[in-house]
């Protein structure tokens, strides 16, 4: 049984952990019982891994539509260490900042993972949020296409990090911002395209 | 462990796919081998690149090449050596690659670090507009190699303390076991040997850790407890998940009233109703008997109790002489407390319609806050498909009530938008205005007729006394009153059907305006009827009382009639709409329904004054309607046809009960407290002329008590009574608000000036792309064309990397 290794865990990863999650220790250690119930008796648990359908039958994501999504941005090879799990649990504490959040939420729904999330991964999300396959094809496209406009800054028909954040600035419990924040966030958008002008430039003058 | 993100090898060619960010080993470092190549064949070949000019122009010139490179299917189709430029570029990396966050959060910190120096603007030159601020994406000269920024970023965290660099580490998206290494790095040269407790933990650790997962899982329990207490969690929940937000946002008002009641009944119930419940009055003769009737009309048994004004005393309380207020000296006794009820009646019903006030204008601004940002009245898809899910969903039935949420509110967004019908002619549009200029005419007509009706048929009830045992004709004024709110409402709907609204937010918020009209006409009626003509016309006789009674039959009234429109306007429709009309299940109409909330609570606003106990009957009055509400809402009615967003609308509630409501009942109580002349028989102002002189004539008792307490009748006489310091307030908070004003439009200006130019911006991007890939659709052709033998092999390899 995994009775007498029940507390493998040292002193000084617990207080690593800690340190470096947004988890409590009692978190922590709850976590470490359930991954230890889970992984096979007898294993160190820094040597054990879970596979995805092992996390995504947890009670947390049981439910959850974009579990292969979550299980696929926090796994490494398919497989869920110990450390996985906990960087997992913390970007989905309730102490996480409100930016892991966002980094963590773009990536979760970028399901083709080309490091944007254009019209068919929004077509995708819309699906799975409704949970089902019957949706009209007007109510996807009319939807992808107001969530474009609405976000869409740059006009390349995708929505990149930084419009990702910017939309969520505006959602009140997502993140805290008031109206000035978004300004900022604005201008981080334009100096981002601002590199491209620079390439240019050099290619212009021949510059070396 | 290796933080490696799977990236599906795609099956289609390279040329059609962009490479992931997350290729990181097949990106192109720099641009310099290209612009070296490409200045070579430019001396070779003598060829210049047009000038560049910003934006929209020079694409418009390039939009012949533009045209040339469209693959099949008119997508674009890029080189691959553009593709790898662009999978470099900063915005597609922004947090994407591990060695793009590891010089994120190395520049953060130094900028954190080197606060005092602005940014350079030389680098920006080229750009069209000079920059606000530089963010953490400064152009580094020297493109450095991940490793190396590692190494820098390791040395800026070992310059922080510890608690800081765990703080920036635990925000760092990248994996638990890089940021073990980077901590490790940065924290072994600072010499701190690391605690070797090799092996297992010690038994009272195991214990330690055993209890504190105990207390875990106890506290979680507790905690999903007191979730369940919250009142009507589950109720709302469910609501929410068939009917949609607009319908919920009714229930959440209800709450909210609820809450607003047991505010005011609290500082009632300790202030006044206790302690005079504490030292009842002697009791002026016999009180009749407890008959049913006192329920509906609130007089017999309950003439003589704390429920109204005149069972309140004028003198101090607890005090063993009796003396009136104007303070003849006699010695307390060492272990009572005298309490001044008069006093205490005016400032606790002062204080309790102020702290009401404060809390309405702050609920109201939250919401407004909450409802309304600046530069974005759009945002709601992004949002809704984005933040909708609560991932702390874990049961089955939970999540079916959230997708079924998710749906109806996507159907209701998408519905807002459906509303785009074509320009009307001229023609059409002045027949549609002069229709609603007809049914608004109508719908005042017929508030103008029940305003007259409700005035003649009070001054009717004046003329012809009511006898004792006639006390059924009492609920005649009531009973009109109701009638005419019931009747009226139903005439606007059908009178609305005329006019045909674009949206139904505007239906909803039209047919509000014109309920409000017609409730408050004819509250303000009824407000004159009290305090202007049933105080003459019972001057020998406890007015105060009788007014409180009316106030309470008239909400025992409001809560019947209520009833039975839900009885036969939700359920007996229903039965005949189903059976004979075949048409289905009635709507829910919120718009009535909320005006009828807010009519009910203004009536406890109005009667507090003369029964301090109203509130608690509303509370319960409210507990019944949720209850009755929300059972017939689940049995009888349907989702409304065309849904529309509520977002708006809970602060709309709230403006209503604020603007109309409260405001108006406030003017009716400060009106009876400093105009009129309580009566003489009953009451804590027996005495008095005017309600207010019970705080001028303490105030006067304190200045003759002494220096002592003398800044308090001085605040009186120079802040209360004196007129200029309500000007000068007035005037900062005018200037208050202007100045908020002028700041929202600026960062209005603002962002919308950078939306544009981002977009600019975007044009600029695509232009530069399409050059690239001319430049080296050129190059290739002409290497192909010069060498194909000696060229080909290593452009090969090139491209096959």
């Amino acid at each position: 049984m995994g009775q007498c290794l029940r507390y493998q865990i040292h002193w000084e990863d617990l207080e690593e952990y800690q340190a470096l999650t947004f988890l409590t220790r009692n978190e922590i250690l709850c976590i470490h019982d359930t991954f230890l119930k889970l992984c096979p008796p007898g294993k160190y648990y820094k040597e054990a891994t879970l596979t995805t359908d092992q996390v995504s039958s947890l009670p947390a994501l049981r439910v959850n539509p974009f579990r292969d999504r979550i299980c696929r941005v926090f796994s490494h090879n398919d497989v869920f260490s110990f450390e996985d799990v906990l960087g997992m649990a913390s970007v989905f504490s309730e102490q996480a900042c409100p930016s892991l959040k966002v980094e963590y939420a773009f990536r979760i729904y970028d399901f083709n993972e080309n490091g944007f999330i254009d019209e068919e991964d929004l077509q995708r999300i819309v699906l799975r949020l409704l949970n089902s396959n019957d949706v009209s094809e007007d109510l996807l496209t009319d939807l992808t296409n107001h969530v474009l406009d609405e976000s869409d800054l740059d006009n390349d028909n995708m929505l990149s990090f930084s419009e990702f954040e910017h939309a969520m600035a505006k959602a009140p419990d997502f993140m805290n911002t008031a109206g000035s924040n978004s300004i900022c966030i604005l201008v981080m958008l334009k100096v981002a395209s601002r590199s491209l002008w620079v390439g240019l430039g050099e290619l212009q003058m021949g510059h070396d | 462990m290796a933080f490696v993100l799977n990236v599906p090898e795609t099956p289609e060619d390279l040329g059609s796919q962009e490479p992931s960010p997350c290729d990181e080993s097949e990106v192109h470092h720099s641009f310099c081998q290209l612009i070296q190549e490409q200045s070579q064949w430019a001396a070779e070949e003598g060829l210049g690149l047009p000038s560049m000019g910003p934006g929209a122009g020079a694409l418009g010139a390039s939009g012949g090449h533009h045209q040339a490179f469209l693959g099949p299917e008119g997508a674009t189709v890029y080189s691959s050596a553009t593709l790898r430029i662009l999978a470099s570029m900063p915005s597609r990396t922004i947090g994407r690659s591990r060695g793009a966050i590891i010089s994120q959060y190395y520049n953060r910190s130094v900028r954190l670090r080197r606060r005092a120096s602005r940014p350079q603007l030389r680098v920006l030159g080229r750009s069209a507009w000079p920059s606000l601020r530089l963010y953490d994406l400064e152009l580094d000269s020297v493109t450095l190699e991940e490793e190396e920024k590692r190494v820098l970023l390791v040395k800026e965290l070992q310059g922080l303390a510890a608690a800081q660099q765990d703080h920036l580490l635990r925000g760092m998206p990248l994996s638990l076991a890089e940021k073990r290494c980077l901590r490790e790095e940065a924290r072994t040269p600072r010499g701190k040997p690391r605690l070797g407790r090799p092996g297992l933990l010690s038994c009272c650790s195991q214990l330690r850790y055993a209890c504190a997962l105990a207390l875990h899982h106890l506290g979680l329990r507790l905690l999903s407890g007191l979730h369940a207490l919250v009142p009507w969690h589950y109720a709302l929940k469910r609501i929410g998940g068939q009917f949609g937000s607009s319908v919920l946002s009714y229930f959440l008002f209800l709450k909210t009233l609820l809450a607003f009641n047991a505010l005011l009944l609290l500082p009632l119930l300790a202030f006044i109703v206790g302690p005079q419940a504490a030292f009842p009055p002697a009791p002026q003769g016999s009180a009749p008997a407890f008959t049913g009737r006192e329920l509906l009309l609130g007089g017999g048994r309950f003439n003589d109790t704390v429920l109204y004004y005149g069972y309140y005393s004028n003198a101090t309380l607890n005090q063993w002489c009796a003396g009136p207020l104007d303070g003849s000296q006699c010695a307390p006794e060492a272990t009572s407390l005298p309490y001044n009820m008069p006093l205490a009646y005016l400032f606790t019903i002062g204080a309790a319609f102020f702290i009401t006030c404060l809390t309405l204008v702050y609920s109201m601004s939250h919401s407004f806050g909450e409802s309304y940002r600046v530069g974005s009245t759009l945002g709601a898809h992004a949002i809704t498909v984005f933040c909708s899910w609560d991932h702390k969903v874990t049961q089955k039935w939970a999540s079916r009530l959230q997708h079924d949420n998710i749906r109806t509110q996507l159907k209701e967004l998408l519905a807002e938008w459906q509303l785009q019908r074509g320009p009307r002619s001229l023609c059409g549009r002045l027949r549609q205005l002069g229709l609603l200029g007809l049914v608004w005419l109508l719908c005042l007509g017929t508030t103008l007729g029940c305003t007259v009706a409700v005035y003649s048929f009070s001054e009717f009830l004046i003329e012809s006394p009511v006898s004792a045992n006639q006390e059924g004709l009492l609920l005649a004024l009531p009973l009109v009153v109701c009638l005419l709110n019931l009747g009226a409402p139903y005439l606007y709907r059908g009178l609305a059907a005329l006019e045909r609204h674009d949206s139904p937010v505007l239906e909803v918020y039209v047919a509000i305006c014109r309920n409000l009209i017609l409730k408050m006409v004819i509250l303000g009626i009824l407000c004159y009827h009290w305090l202007g003509r049933r105080v003459d016309a019972l001057q020998d006789q406890c007015w105060e009382n009788f007014v409180g009674q009316e106030l309470y039959r008239l909400m025992v009234m409001d809560f019947i009639f209520t009833l039975l429109d839900t009885l036969f306007g939700e359920l007996v429709w229903r039965l005949i709409s189903e059976k004979k009309l075949k048409r289905g299940k009635p709507e829910f109409d919120i718009a009535r329904n909320v005006l009828e909330l807010i009519h009910g609570q203004t009536l406890t606003w109005l009667g507090v004054l003369f029964a301090p106990l109203l509130p608690a009957v509303q509370i319960l009055k409210l507990l019944l309607l949720f209850y009755v509400k929300k059972t017939s809402l689940m049995a009888n009615c349907q989702a409304p046809r065309r849904p529309w967003r509520a977002s708006h609308m809970s602060t709309v509630f709230i403006s209503l009960l604020c603007f109309p409501s409260f405001l108006g009942a406030a003017i009716f109580l400060c009106y009876a407290v400093w105009q009129v002349k309580p009566s003489s028989l009953c009451g804590p102002f027996r005495t008095l002329d005017t309600m207010y002189e019970a705080g001028k004539v303490w105030v006067r008792h304190l200045e003759r008590a002494g220096p002592g307490v003398s800044w308090l009748p001085w605040i009186h006489r120079y802040l209360v009574e004196n007129t200029f310091p309500i000007y000068l307030v007035s005037a900062l908070l005018l200037a208050v608000i202007y100045l908020n004003i002028q700041v929202v439009k600026g960062q209005r200006k603002v962002i919308s000036l950078l939306k544009e130019q981002i977009s600019n911006e975007g044009e600029d991007k695509i232009f530069l792309i399409n050059k690239l890939h001319a430049v080296y659709e050129r190059k290739e052709r002409s290497r192909g064309g010069r060498t194909q033998e000696a060229v080909m092999p290593p452009a090969d390899q090139r491209d096959a990397q």
